[in-house]
């Protein structure tokens, strides 16, 4: 199922273009990634990826109420994770990553205390920075599990409060699915001797509802969250019609969430913690908690993140499922980094399964070169064990080069 | 004879015990009449940053900054025009009376408003030489005052003051100098120090009048522990300007513009 672009984005193109300049802002940047992996997998003999990425985003204030945002991916690579297809995509729904995607198209007006966004929108509830129970709203492309980035939304997000005190309102009238490996290429680790044939998946029908109070005090800030809607990850079906071909099909569990975040500056360190309880009416799904504390501080050129990930299982009920949110729970999570000076800068994250079956692990160094170019060489390292969440990534420790041109 | 004496005497004494006091206050009058000179309802400028290394490397940034009411009871949104990949990252500054303000910093590539927590204000906003305290307004009632005496800076006669904040205001600096000209009362140079120790020096110059408020529009932050500095040129001043509380909020930083 693949949506056309609705007219009002060339609408607001069309707008844009003819805006004064001090109402209209765009930025955007082109990068290209080499990725290289030491080592092959099963399913999986390509060593070498080059991506290409193309970002542009265009801002105009029509008035003191009312914004327009509008934006566009172009993208291209060598190892078929993008879709050949020249199309643009809307609802983010292809198993590859669309070759020309809206990544972002929405009006707001904001009047008093009420702010109302409406259209494809980044929505992000969450306190906590290495792990997001509450962001429901935030579905994720997965292709390449540990280098993930969050994809937008089809919704309309209703904000009313001042400064202290804001309940935010979100309806989402079309389900937006995480995107997950796909199944002929190292980061689905099927196992050897087994071919997938993936069935057309089944999309919930309906609406996601969600609501969220947050509250800003002077000692420490906190929201209560909830939602009412579909899991953006799926669960499998199999059915096996003429062994070793395994028919899959993915499927969306209902899911209802209770959360809640909190942010608390003490005297040397900030305290973060995000919770939230999971149920549902689909009869394969667990029902699960998932939480998060975290400490964090800065320290002159040097910032850093401990926190651990953790997860109780009150109903176990899934036997099949691609959960990377879970996967990183029972685990030690750090990141830090170092401004070496205006144009350098080194980044350090890592997850540790708590019972030292997993490990994943990435130094990035970033050098900005004048005022628009800048590369990045990132090492990621992932070890353990093949049953475990990260350890089954095992092969795929990898090293990667990006070189953007920012405008 | 005798009486009259003891009486000068006391005098006297009486007049050297208050003289602290009353030099205490002189320089808190001569702050908050700066302060009052300075008061605009709102207040929007074009910052152009040069970082300047101390190997001399040079980067060049651009923000626009916007302000609502004045000293101590003001909200202010610094947000990134340039370069082109921190465009839009943007700094809510919430100034209280009572003590220190609230910031909120928003990354658009993330998607994420992240609180500086009190004691990360010391670190460096954004590879600039400012921390994000000095961001903050400094309100006359968060500091004690003394009068150290009157220099000369650039040609003109300034008091110079000494301020250390209050027990209500944290800061990273143990006690500030500033010195303002007694012609104009326009602040032109600060030095913060950490215990005895000179960290930061800020001096503000090419001096101008707009809609009737002295400005500077040349501010030159030096780090003297990285010998780097930064200076800042302010563009299209404008004071007075129409803007609404509710711009001013962290959902507002959220918006591109």
């Amino acid at each position: 199922m693949r949506r056309r672009v609705p007219r009002a984005a060339c609408w607001l193109l069309a707008l844009a273009a003819g805006a004064p300049a001090q109402n209209f802002t765009q930025r955007g940047f082109l990068e290209t990634d080499f990725t290289g992996y030491p080592q092959t997998t099963p399913d999986d003999s390509g060593q070498a990826i080059g991506e290409a990425l193309f970002r542009y985003e265009a801002f105009y204030k029509l008035n003191s109420d009312w914004q327009f945002a509008a934006g566009i991916d172009a993208r291209a690579d060598t190892h078929q994770q993008v879709d050949r297809a020249w199309e643009l995509s809307w609802d983010d729904r292809q198993r590859r990553r669309p070759s020309f995607e809206v990544r972002q198209l929405n009006a707001t007006y904001s009047h008093d205390k009420v702010t109302l966004v409406l259209g494809k929108q980044f929505i992000r509830w969450g306190k906590a920075d290495i792990l997001n129970p509450t962001d429901r709203f935030a579905p994720r492309d997965y292709l390449d599990v540990v280098d993930n980035d969050f994809l937008a939304i089809t919704a309309a997000r209703l904000t009313y409060g001042g400064q202290s005190n804001t309940i935010d309102v979100v309806w989402a009238p079309l389900f937006t699915p995480s995107r997950i490996p796909l199944l002929n290429q190292r980061w689905s680790n099927v196992p050897e001797g087994i071919a997938l044939d993936e069935l057309a998946p089944s999309y919930p029908g309906g609406s996601q509802f969600g609501a969220r109070f947050n509250h800003i005090g002077s000692l420490a800030e906190y929201s209560l969250s909830f939602y009412d809607g579909h899991n953006n990850l799926p669960l499998f079906n199999f059915a096996e019609p003429q062994p070793p071909v395994v028919d899959v099909a993915r499927y969306y569990p209902q899911m209802r969430m209770y959360g809640g975040a909190a942010a608390i500056p003490l005297k040397a360190i900030t305290v973060k913690t995000e919770a939230a309880y999971f149920t549902s009416t689909t009869r394969q799904e667990d029902e699960y908690a998932l939480y998060v504390v975290q400490a964090e501080r800065q320290a002159g050129e040097w910032f850093f993140i401990g926190g651990y990930a953790g997860q109780v299982v009150t109903l176990h009920r899934s036997i099949f499922d691609f959960a990377p949110d879970r996967g990183l729970t029972s685990a030690f999570l750090a990141h830090a980094g170092y401004t070496i000076d205006t144009n350098r800068s080194i980044d350090f994250e890592t997850a540790v399964r708590q019972n030292g079956q997993g490990l994943w692990a990435k130094l990035e160094y970033s050098q900005a070169f004048g005022d628009h170019w800048r590369a990045t060489a990132s090492f990621t390292v992932i070890r353990g064990n093949a049953s475990d969440f990260l350890g089954q990534y095992w092969r795929n420790s990898h090293a990667m080069l990006a070189l953007r041109y920012s405008f | 004879m005798s009486n009259s004496m003891n009486h000068a005497a006391r005098l006297l004494f009486l007049a050297l015990a208050l003289l602290p006091l009353a030099a205490a206050e002189d320089a808190r009058q001569i702050v908050a009449e700066s302060q009052r000179r300075g008061r605009a309802a709102s207040e929007r400028y074009e910052g152009s940053l040069e970082v300047i290394s101390a190997k001399n490397k040079v980067s060049k940034k651009r923000w626009e900054t916007v302000r609502l009411g004045s000293y101590g009871d003001s909200k202010t949104i610094i947000r990134f025009t340039e370069p082109a990949e921190v465009k839009g990252v943007a700094l809510l500054v919430v100034n209280h009376p009572d003590r220190s303000s609230d910031q909120w910093m928003w990354t658009p590539a993330i998607g994420r408003d992240r609180r500086i927590a009190p004691q990360d204000r010391s670190t460096r906003f954004f590879g600039t030489d400012f921390s994000f305290e000095d961001l903050e307004e400094r309100d006359v009632d968060q500091y004690d005052f003394k009068l150290e005496g009157e220099e000369t800076i650039g040609g003109a006669l300034c008091w110079r003051i000494e301020s250390t904040p209050k027990r209500s205001k944290s800061s990273q600096y143990t006690s500030s100098r500033v010195w303002i000209r007694k012609d104009n009362y326009v602040p032109v140079q600060y030095e913060n120090y950490v215990k005895d120790k000179l960290v930061r020096r800020l001096v503000e110059s090419d001096i101008q009048k707009i809609q009737g408020i002295w400005t500077a529009r040349l501010l030159e932050m030096t780090d003297l522990r990285r010998n780097s500095r930064t200076l800042l040129k302010l563009e299209d001043v404008r004071y007075n300007v129409p803007l609404k509380e509710d711009d001013f909020t962290v959902q507002a930083l959220r918006r591109p513009m």
